[in-house]
Parts: structure tokens; sequence; C-alpha cells
């Protein structure tokens, strides 16, 4: 009797640190009008002078229901808080804009003209003049609800978080649990984090083994923590940012850049909340938006990082982290997050072209978390195989940094909690159209990257699992199944790596081997549908079918709509003589999916041995 | 009533003596700086007076302002830890914030102190406040100790430290209740503008 082949489900896990994401304005705002300079004898007026950069800058995110914690829309509305605009203005605390001023364009810039700040100083001084009403440009015009129009799909969190009134700030993480029944096309995703006074910025991370779930305590309840990893079954590496922070509208992928979202893909909401000095009830919901149009272009998220290097000791001021990495392939940069917590302090990126050329790809010179955000560029940034692209990351560890979590200073290193700290660049990036159709240019990327962060961490288990991943799909057994041995030797109870060992020795006919690391992977995970499936296989090689029965039936328990599992069951159940059983299992695998060659040749035979059963 | 516009500041303390002597609120309110705060009710009440021998303590206020908001907390644990020897107020300093919007604001935010409107900025004056929230102490004798921060959460706008490590506001009132003075080093307020509510 035929038993199919091993799943190497879980085979190939391109984890992604949770604050992948992006927003920006998807539609080009129309360049900043060249402010009046105002002379010296002439009085400013809000209706002539002001109204304008208000409206501009500062209205999208100050008008009632969005995050600003007050309007302003109206000359009294302005002038009740005229010292404090003056003053935060002055200060480029408001609006927030983290990039320095000059090269790489980004889209959607909300940066003052050091002439608009003068002018609203002078306004200020001047008395707060609001003038005449014929100068008053429209108020703008803001979208109540859904700023895309309805979504096609609304999905709430199932249970609300509950934000304390004081203390230090929140990250918590939504499970919005399959939103969809079939694979659909995201274009856009909104993401309405409840009140918008509280969500400092959010990430929808796209979880695509559903690891998001095995966080939580209880179903539906979510799951605390700055940063997350989850893992990803298929090759299928982070392509998009899909951020949200306060006055951002949600960003509309280009044509042919949607996003896969299948009918097992869960959406987790990583959100940085701060409390207000009030309780607060967080229960955020998505709108999701589709296109018919696939996939074409597959853009990918490179990750630059260099966690070992933080070990920045307590007092230091000016701790540089580093990485380098070389593109193996052209692509353009379409966008990009510079990451670090509460010790960053100058954060730069740039590109060394093969000819030697630099160029700037991000410069933030005062850093602050509160702020962070993913940057569209203006026009996508061309860069040929062998540019390098440089992190150069500078922390503040000293009691002067008084966003330093730990008073008095401590020596602090890389890590996921907030008083932890992080150095990671994402670049997204469109790889250039390949001459080899055949060849995907981002399994050159991962593979490059994975090479990179081995060489940066011998230790990083993630590096040493997506390298053996890429080396399975390229073919090479024994490579992979050494760098997935190296990765079982750095986690040993890992159930993803050890399932995946598991698999990869079954399918080179090392069959006890395989048999103890996919026990070890039950053994930490008991629920873990593609163990059971792998395992079942294992024992069935051997010959032991009572034992892969069981395993069957386990994986067909947990996952009733599996094919594959239902025609491996019935496999087991012909083995061990239950065809009536077996008959059944066939059959329901052919329901499932009557294309099942499992199913379908062992019930033909079925039928050949035992005929005259009736249909 | 109306009162006419305060045209001058006049310390209180200057006032002091004077203050035991008048029993009658309407002699007092007449005899010194022109104008008073209001309670929720919109009787004119002078916390000084209210505080019944016990330290005052002001904290200036404004509903849209976030950062006083977020202190709400904080002011309210303050309150409570000196409840037997110190009176809190919180002073709305708005013309605009009706009793109506503080009294919703304040069940919102779990206020149980005491709030007052002083849109005259008699208070204000007195305790030479510029922001909210910002604390103004007065001793027994209704002296000004202190007026400034309640800690050092904030250095700037957008620069908040994980939690405060300095805490002027307990220092100030520690300072008043045993009678000394209080000169903390920086100790400027941050939060919104109370000149923006002219």
């Amino acid at each position: 009797m035929k038993v199919g082949s091993p799943t190497l489900s879980g085979l190939l896990t391109l984890l992604a640190l949770g604050t992948a994401g992006l927003a920006a304005r998807h539609t080009e705002v129309a360049r900043q009008s060249v402010p009046r300079v105002v002379g010296s004898q002439q009085h400013v007026t809000f209706n002539r002078d002001i109204a304008p950069i208000i409206f501009r800058n500062c209205s999208q995110c100050h008008h009632p229901g969005e995050s600003g914690p007050f309007s302003l829309l109206t000359h009294m509305d302005v002038k009740t808080h005229g010292r404090q605009i003056a003053y935060m203005t002055s200060k480029r605390i408001m609006p927030p804009w983290l990039p320095d001023p000059g090269e790489p364009k980004f889209a959607g810039e909300l940066r003052l003209t050091d002439d608009q700040i003068a002018t609203i100083q002078k306004w200020v001084d001047q008395g707060e003049v609001q003038g005449n009403p014929a100068d008053l440009p429209p108020q703008p015009k803001f979208v109540v609800g859904w700023e895309l129009g309805r979504p096609d799909v609304i999905v709430k969190a199932e249970k609300p978080y509950h934000l304390v009134a004081s203390g230090t700030d929140q990250y918590w993480n939504f499970v919005f649990r399959t939103p969809v029944h079939r694979t659909r096309w995201l274009k856009a995703i909104e993401i309405r984090p409840g009140d918008k006074r509280l969500v400092h910025h959010a990430n929808v991370i796209v979880d695509r083994d559903q690891s998001g779930r095995r966080m939580e305590k209880e179903p539906g309840a979510g799951f605390g923590g700055m940063e997350l990893i989850i893992s990803s079954e298929t090759f299928d590496p982070d392509s998009h940012f899909l951020f949200w922070k306060p006055g951002s509208p949600p960003y509309v992928e280009p044509d042919g850049m949607a996003l896969r979202l299948d009918k097992t893909t869960d959406l987790i909401l990583n959100t940085h909340l701060q409390p207000s000095g009030k309780p607060e009830i967080i229960q955020p919901t998505l709108g999701l938006y589709f296109t018919d149009k696939p996939a074409t272009k597959h853009p990918i998220l490179i990750q630059l990082d260099n966690d070992r290097m933080l070990n920045i000791p307590a007092g230091d001021k000016n701790f540089l982290v580093t990485d380098d990495f070389t593109l193996p392939v052209d692509v353009s940069a379409l966008a990009i997050y510079p990451h670090a917590h509460y010790l960053g302090k100058d954060l730069l990126a740039y590109a060394t072209l093969p000819d030697g050329t630099r160029k700037t790809l991000i410069h933030i010179s005062n850093w602050d978390l509160n702020w962070q955000a993913v940057y569209h560029y203006a026009q996508p940034i061309d860069l040929p195989a062998g540019t390098k692209i440089s992190m150069r990351f500078t922390y503040d560890n000293s009691a002067d940094n008084i966003r330093n979590p730990n008073d008095p200073p401590i020596r602090v290193m890389g890590g996921n909690r907030a008083v932890d700290e992080m150095a990671h660049l994402w670049l997204q990036v469109l790889p250039n159209e390949s001459a080899d159709a055949t060849a995907d240019p981002r399994v050159a990327i991962e593979e490059a990257l994975a090479r990179h962060h081995i060489q940066n961490e011998p230790g990083d288990f993630e590096a040493h699992y997506n390298l053996a991943a890429i080396l399975r799909m390229k073919g090479d057994l024994p490579g992979a199944i050494d760098q997935f041995e190296q990765a079982v030797r750095l986690q040993p109870d890992d159930p993803t790596a050890n399932n995946a060992l598991g698999g990869m020795l079954l399918a080179s006919g090392r069959t006890d081997d395989a048999i103890a690391h996919l026990n070890t992977a039950l053994k930490a995970r008991p629920d873990y549908f593609d163990a059971h499936y792998n395992l079942g296989n294992a024992l069935a090689a051997k010959g032991d079918f009572a034992g892969a029965l069981a395993q069957f039936r386990a994986a067909v328990r947990l996952n009733p709509r599996d094919a594959g599992a239902e025609a491996n069951l019935g496999s087991a159940l012909a083995e061990v003589g239950n065809l009536q059983e077996a008959r059944l299992h066939f059959e329901r695998a052919l329901q499932i999916d009557p294309k099942n060659e499992v199913a379908r040749e062992n019930l033909e035979q079925l039928n050949r041995d035992a005929p005259g059963r009736p249909n | 009533m109306k009162y006419p516009r305060q045209s001058s500041f006049v310390s209180r303390i200057f006032l002091i003596g004077s203050f035991a002597a008048c029993l009658a609120p309407f002699a007092w309110a007449a005899g010194r700086a022109q104008g008073t705060a209001f309670d929720l009710a919109g009787n004119p009440a002078d916390p000084l007076k209210m505080s019944a021998g016990k330290v005052t303590v002001l904290i200036f206020v404004r509903t849209d302002c976030p950062i006083s908001n977020r202190y709400a907390p904080t002011i309210e644990r303050l309150s409570a830890e000196h409840e037997a020897n110190a009176a809190f107020w919180l002073v709305y300093p708005s013309k605009d914030e009706t009793a109506e919007v503080i009294r919703k604001h304040d069940a919102e935010y779990g206020y149980k102190i005491p709030a007052l409107r002083d849109p005259q900025k008699v208070l204000v004056k007195e305790s030479q406040a510029q922001i909210t929230p910002e604390a103004a102490v007065f001793d027994a004798k209704g002296h000004l100790v202190y007026h400034g921060r309640i800690d050092n959460l904030y250095q700037d706008i957008g620069r908040a430290r994980t939690i405060a490590t300095t805490h002027e506001l307990e220092g100030a009132i520690q300072a008043a209740l045993s009678g000394k003075s209080y000169a903390p080093g920086e100790s400027h307020a941050v939060g919104c503008y109370i000149s923006d509510l002219e």
C-alpha cells in the first residue's frame, strides 16, 4: 500500500520580527506652497498666513476622532494653543517627522520650513490676529469612518485589552483569526486601533503559521510583548510593511504588489500603547481591501541587524552598532524602516554602489521611538548588485538620555523587551526582472541574508533554519540537513526545527534519526499536525503501521480538512486490515481534494481487491 | 454675580493678615485682589481659606492637555497620601471649560479631589503658574512655598522618562509641613501654556 510522501511543511520558516510594517500617504501630497515671507511691518493673520500651514500640516491629526489631543481647525482652536504651537514647531517636536532634511526625499514629508515656523512665532507674538475672512482657505475635509470606503472584510479583535491608567508604555498583540475563507489578494489594510490617542503605532504581521495563537493564554486573548517572532511554512519572505501611525492614511499597494492572504493566515496587530491617565479599553478593528489582481511583482524586506554588537556599557553616550550587507542582485529600494528602542540616538543607513557612489538611505539624527515610522521613497532608489547597504546606529546609555529606561543606567544588551535594545533596519526592495526566468531573485537575497546573519552571529537559530530551508529548496539535501542540525543544536527543543529536520532525515532515508526528532517536536508541541503526519510516515516506513495509524489519527483530529492526512490514515488502516474504515478515509480525502493520488490509487486497488462493493 | 476684572497682581502674602480679620467673604473679595475662583456650583471659592489650616496644593490642569491628563493617577495618589495634612484642589484656568465639562472629565479620569474654575486667573497669578499641569503649594499660613512641576517625568513635551526620578511636589509638601523653604534645582513644569487661555 502506497503511503504519501512526507510533508515538509514547516520547512521554510522565515522569521520576521514583528516590527515589519508601513504607511505613509498613498497619494503624493502636493508640494508645500512657498510660504509668504511676512515683512516686519505687516501683521501676520490667521486667515491668510497661519491657516494654510495648520490645515496642511496639523489638522489631519488634530480634528475630532483623530489622534491629536485637541482640534486645530479654527482660529479659536489655534489661538487657545498658540504659544504651545509656536514652541513645539520651533523645536520641531511637531509635526512629527524624524528624517533629517535633504536626500533622499520621502513621500508625504511632514516638515515645516524655517519660514513657516518663524511666521507662527510672529503671529503669536503679535497677538494672534484673525484677519480678513476673505483670506481664509477652505477647511480641509476629512473622511468620517473608513478612509478607503467600506472594506471588503472587517474584523474586530475578539477580546479587548484593558490599558491601565498610568505607568510605563504597554505593548500588546491582538490575533485576528483567519479573516478570509479563500486565498485573497490584499491591496490595503485600514487599521483602526480604537482610540487613536492611545495607540502610538501599530504593525500588522502576517502570520502564516498561526504561531501567534500559541502565545495566547486563552483563545482570542492576545498577548503582550514589544517584538515578536513568527514563522512561515512556505517560501514567503516578508515583503510588505503594514504599519499604522497616527495621522497616516492607509497605504494602498500599487497594482501587482498585493499581498497574498490564505484562509489559514492569521493577522497579528502589534500595538504600542501609552497610558492616558484613565483606564482605557482597546479593541482594534481591521478593514481589509482586496483586489482581483494577484501579485506579479514580489518585493522583499532586507533586514540588517547586529544584535550581538548590542552590549552597551552603562554611561556610554555614543555606542556604535554597524552592519553591512552586499546585495547579490539588482534591486530598487521602495521604503525603509529603521528601528531601535529608547537608547537609540542617531540612526543612519546608506548604500555604497559598486562605482563608489554613496547614497544616504535614511538619516535620523534625533531618534524618537514614539514617532517611528516606515518611510516610502518619493522615487525608488536603484541599487545594482554589489551595492553595500550599511547600517550605522548610535546609542546613548547615559543618564543624560532621559528616555533611558534604567535609572541609574545599567549595561544593556540586545533583546525584545522595551528595556533591551534593538538595532534593526528593514529595507523594502523590488528585485529587478531576472533574465533567468526560473531563478527567483528573492531566493538569492534570502540565501545571502541567511549567510550574512550566520557570519554576524553563528548562534543565529533563525538564520541557520532559513538557510537550511533555502538549501532544501535548491535540492541540496545534505547541506539542508547540516543547517537544520545546527539550528536544532542551538534550540534542542524547538518543535519547528525538529519537525523540519525529522522530515529531511526521513526523506534521506535516516528513518530512526527522523523518528527521534519528530518525537522531540511532539513533546514540545503535542498538537503539532505536521509532526504527527511526518511521524506517521516515518513509522510506516519502518513497517510500524499500528504506530503510524495512531499518528495519522492524531493528525486528522487536528486538521480534518487535510486530504493527505486522510489518505495516509486510510493507507495505515488498510495496512492493519481495517479495509472498511480505510475506504471511508480515502473517500474523505477525495472529497477534500479530488486530485489526491494516494487516495484515488488506493481506493481503486481496494475496489479491485474487493469487487462488488456497492458504491 | 459679576466681578470686575482684576487690574493688577496683588500678592496674597501681603494680605494674609487681613484675611484672618475678614469673616465675610465678600468683604474680603472687595478688599483684596479683584476677582475670584469658583467652585463647580458657581460659588466664589478661595481654596486657601477652605483648606482649614492644612497645606494647600493647587494643581493647574486643562481638560484637553494630554500631559496634565496623564498625571491624573499621580495627582490622586499624592492627594490620598497627604489627606491628613494637605488639601488638594484642581484648578481649571480656562474660561471655556464649563462646570459640566469639568465634572464629566473628572469622573472619566477618576478625580476625587475638588475642582475649581479660575476664569479670571486669580489663583493662576497668586500661584505664578504658567503651565498645565503645574503644582502650587501654600503653607498653612498661606505663603506660596513652591510652584512648578509635579515630578520630572517630562523633560520636554514629547520627551518623557519611563518613570519620574525626582518628585518636587512631594518635596514641597514636606517642606510646607515642616515650615521650611523649598528650592529644588530645575523644576519648570512641562505641558500646555496657561497664557494660551487668555
